[in-house]
């Protein structure tokens, strides 16, 4: 139980950390990409997203670690909607919003207390959601699904993230002034 | 608001440090916990919303709130993490500048703290039903999910973006059609 706590506490610790240090727990920051002026913020996300891609399937390929992809159904797409309207409404997403609350941003525990409201309503109506939207998943794997060797995809995958990420850098300035 | 870029960490070290947090929690999971899906934000609010719905007797005995008591007790002291995580690193760097709703709001959305704060507890609602019915918020479906190549995560991380998009658009619709 103790250890459960210390090592929630370290990996929400180096995370906060990461996040507050990077800027990413800016407003402007956030609204910067959004309104597709200061791309920052997705440098990071995807400069992150590709390492963690090549170390879980290096750890997978060697069986440390077994992948387990989050399945495809409608609830997803929906649900991926609503939140997004709510991080275009709000300038940050759960992480960084608990991580703002450390930064001194009063506003951002309103944020925490409306997720948590919004989440009870999700308890609240589960069979409801359930039933509409997360009935009949498809399988998350993608390499299952498309039948093909998992480096196949991840390679490009990463060829083009990469290139995403060099082109931004060379068309946008972090330090430029957007509001 | 200027940001001065040379007070923050480059984003490949950020994202470093993420990807590293990312993969070392995976791995730890695993091995005590015994599942998947580790790395997320989302679950440790639904603790909360779970434990707040345990008080109901309608409520306590739904496959929900016993699925959210039983796991996501690690999950919730991750958020906490993140709190002491973002005080300590604007603490250290001296960039902590405590607010009340952020000061690009207020340029150009005036001072009327009211209009800010609804608009913050509709996106913090709309980011807790979103991140429960998409089963994770922009860490499990993007950090994670992305790097996972599930299918599910791609299509609610293309949908966070979309609708984040739109919805910054229209707040700062000035912004967007100045430059």
């Amino acid at each position: 139980m103790i250890l459960k706590i210390i090592i929630g506490l370290i990996i929400g610790f180096i995370f906060g950390y990461a996040l507050q240090r990077t800027g990413i727990t800016k407003y402007p920051r956030v609204m910067g990409m959004l309104l597709l002026k200061d791309f920052k913020v997705l440098k990071f996300m995807l400069t992150a997203v590709i390492l963690s891609m090549i170390g879980f399937h290096l750890l997978g390929e060697l069986s440390v670690i077994k992948i387990n992809p989050k399945p495809l159904d409608w609830g997803k797409l929906v649900g991926g909607l609503m939140f997004g309207a709510g991080m275009g409404l709000l300038g940050y997403c759960p992480g960084t919003m608990m991580a703002r609350i450390g930064e001194g941003k009063k506003e951002a525990l309103l944020a925490a207390f409306g997720m948590v409201a919004g989440l009870f309503i999700f308890i609240l109506f589960n069979d409801f959601f359930k039933s509409t939207f997360m009935a009949a998943p498809i399988d998350g794997n993608l390499f299952a699904v498309l039948a093909v060797n998992q480096w196949i995809v991840i390679v490009p995958a990463v060829v083009l993230f990469s290139g995403l990420i060099y082109l931004i850098n060379k068309n946008f300035s972090d330090n430029k002034k957007i509001f | 608001m200027e940001i001065d870029n040379s007070k923050e960490w480059h984003w490949f070290k950020g994202g470093l440090v993420v990807s590293l947090l990312s993969i070392g929690t995976y791995v730890v999971f695993q091995a005590i916990e015994h599942r998947s899906y580790p790395f997320g934000v989302t679950s440790g609010f639904a603790y909360i919303s779970a434990l707040f719905g345990s008080m109901f007797n309608d409520l306590a005995e739904t496959t929900a709130v016993k699925n959210y008591l039983s796991k996501a007790y690690l999950e919730f002291f991750i958020l906490v993490g993140l709190v002491i995580g973002g005080f300590t690193a604007s603490k250290i760097s001296g960039t902590r500048e405590p607010e009340g709703i952020p000061a690009t709001w207020k340029k150009y959305h005036g001072d009327n703290i009211y209009k800010r704060l609804f608009i913050v507890l509709v996106g913090g609602i709309l980011l807790g039903v979103g991140a429960g019915i998409a089963a994770g918020c922009t860490t499990g479906n993007i950090l994670q999910g992305w790097a996972h190549l599930s299918l599910g995560s791609i299509v609610a991380g293309a949908s966070f973006f979309l609708t984040a998009v739109i919805a910054a658009h229209i707040l700062f619709y000035k912004v967007w059609r100045t430059k």
